[in-house]
């Protein structure tokens, strides 16, 4: 007597022996593995079930419902292993390893709904650290760059079109929420988390939920499958951090660099204030007049992107430092945060001294709101004249 | 090392055009093509045959559609598109020289 195993490949459901299950399971890991890094990955995966379930069912009949171990082995060494195509083999040996989970056996989503994405990755938006709606962050994911660049992207369309605003509110409105963890896998769209989460939640959750009879039990189960995928997410934070530490451009010890860096941004920021308050004050950067047809608020803006594109490469710099100490992530959320009081209180002091002893930040904080009130009438008088 | 085996790279590289010449003719699904080449020297599976597939779709030589088949699953159907009649087209071509290529060499 053989335990069977009911699976479903591309929308319809076949019994498998359980040594059967297991070399197709093994089958589809392997290839799965062995296609790392092929854009069409999914595609060729669903493909091959469809292919495998097409021969299960010929081997079917009205009295004959199981496939067992030796047609499974026999169907699979007529598929033939899968061979990577020259040029999108996986991409490094480290990764591949590291998402050899692969695709589980029981795949809900059949053939179709792989072919109709398309692609493994779709945009969402994502709550988890959002600022407002996660359309940032969901932005960021699906793209794969920091969250910061998107805000300020955001940001800047608004200030100088105001479009941000309306795209975001739009965006907000039409683009979904990842609920679900394999939504929440195809917004990344990082492929060891997503076969991992797809594989837990479709596998281990579902099968477990319905093994409970009574809801207490279920909402504790629940519980701690919850906190099984956040200790998973961190696990794999804490590997993406130990990639960056191995990998990182800058040697570990470089971790001593960082004040230094702390201390060029330090300069710029000081170097930025002081332009901005002289051109506050006197109308010219440094004594440097500007040309007769720039208005002061145009030069601002002009400093402020400066400054963006002058501080980025340092930020960057120092989150390369920090990747490099290795460090749990309880240690870095607190060196952020003090770093981020340290700035506060250099900027606050450094306000209230120049206040103090500079008349002419006294004259600049004075004149802040007529310069607003410039800045708007000139829009205003742009707008109008347009 | 016989004559087989020294062709065994040579073989796989033109398999992606002999896979061009069976779509040509009509539209065809995996079994199809397998069929037709079980018979000769290129014989392959499905294991090498849907990646190639994929690639050949991803450079825009061919396309497929999704037939509903009396038994199982759909089934996709490929066909070629305009680029890849071209690169047939062109394939045959050069073929063609390097079978005269192969024929002249040596011969005074």
């Amino acid at each position: 007597m053989n335990k069977v195993i009911t699976i479903n490949l591309g929308g319809n459901a076949y019994q498998l022996e359980e040594g059967g299950y297991d070399a197709l399971r093994a089958y589809l890991e392997t290839a799965a593995a062995k296609l790392l890094g092929n854009p069409d990955r999914d595609e060729i995966l669903s493909d091959i079930e469809l292919a495998i379930a097409e021969k299960f069912r010929a081997l079917l009949a009205s009295h004959k419902t199981v496939v067992e171990t030796k047609e499974v082995a026999a169907v699979l060494a007529e598929m033939g292993p899968i061979e990577a195509e020259p040029g999108e083999a996986a991409s490094s040996g480290a990764r591949a390893a590291g998402a050899t989970s692969g695709t589980g056996g029981q795949k809900t989503t059949g053939g179709k709904a792989a072919e109709s994405s398309g692609s493994p990755r779709r945009l969402y938006r994502i709550q988890e650290g959002a600022m407002i709606a996660g359309v940032c962050n969901g932005i960021a994911a699906h793209m794969n760059i920091d969250p910061t660049l998107v805000r300020l992207a955001f940001v800047l369309l608004t200030i100088f079109w105001g479009t941000g605003l309306l795209v975001y509110v739009v965006m907000a409105i039409v683009v979904p929420e990842a609920r679900s963890p394999e939504e929440k896998a195809a917004a990344s769209g990082f492929p060891a988390t997503a076969q991992e989460f797809i594989r837990r939640a479709k596998e281990g959750y579902y099968e477990a939920m319905k093994g409970f009879p009574d809801r207490k039990a279920r909402r504790e189960w629940k519980r701690q499958f919850k906190r099984e995928m956040r200790a998973h997410a961190d696990q794999w934070r804490f590997n993406w951090h130990s990639y960056w530490a191995e990998h990182a451009p800058i040697h570990p010890g470089m971790g001593f660099v960082l004040p230094f860096l702390s201390l060029l941004q330090g300069a710029a920021t000081v170097v930025w204030i002081c332009a901005i308050i002289s051109l506050l004050a006197t109308g010219a950067v440094f004594g440097l007049a500007l040309p007769a047809n720039v208005p002061a608020w145009v030069a601002a803006l002009l400093l402020l992107i400066a400054y963006g594109i002058l501080v980025g490469p340092l930020k960057f710099a120092r989150r390369a430092c920090f990747y490099s100490l290795g460090r749990p992530r309880w240690a870095w959320s607190f060196v952020f945060f003090m770093d981020g009081v340290v700035w506060f209180v250099v900027i606050v002091a450094l306000l209230w001294l120049a206040a103090r002893y500079s008349p002419e930040l006294h004259d600049a904080i004075h004149s802040f709101p007529a310069f607003v009130h410039q800045a708007a009438d000139d829009i205003r008088a742009w707008w109008h004249g347009k | 090392m016989s004559v087989n085996e020294k062709f065994s790279a040579i073989r796989k590289g033109l398999l992606e055009f002999l896979v061009l010449q069976i779509i040509s003719a009509e539209k065809v699904y995996v079994a199809d093509i397998l069929k037709q080449l079980s018979a000769t020297e290129f014989a392959t599976q499905e294991g090498t045959l849907y990646p190639l597939l994929s690639r050949m779709r991803r450079e825009g030589l061919l396309d497929y559609e999704w037939k509903e088949s009396e038994a199982g699953p759909p089934r996709k159907y490929y066909e070629l598109t305009a680029k890849g009649r071209e690169q047939l087209r062109e394939t045959l071509e050069y073929w063609g020289q390097i079978n005269g290529t192969v024929k002249k060499l040596g011969l005074k």
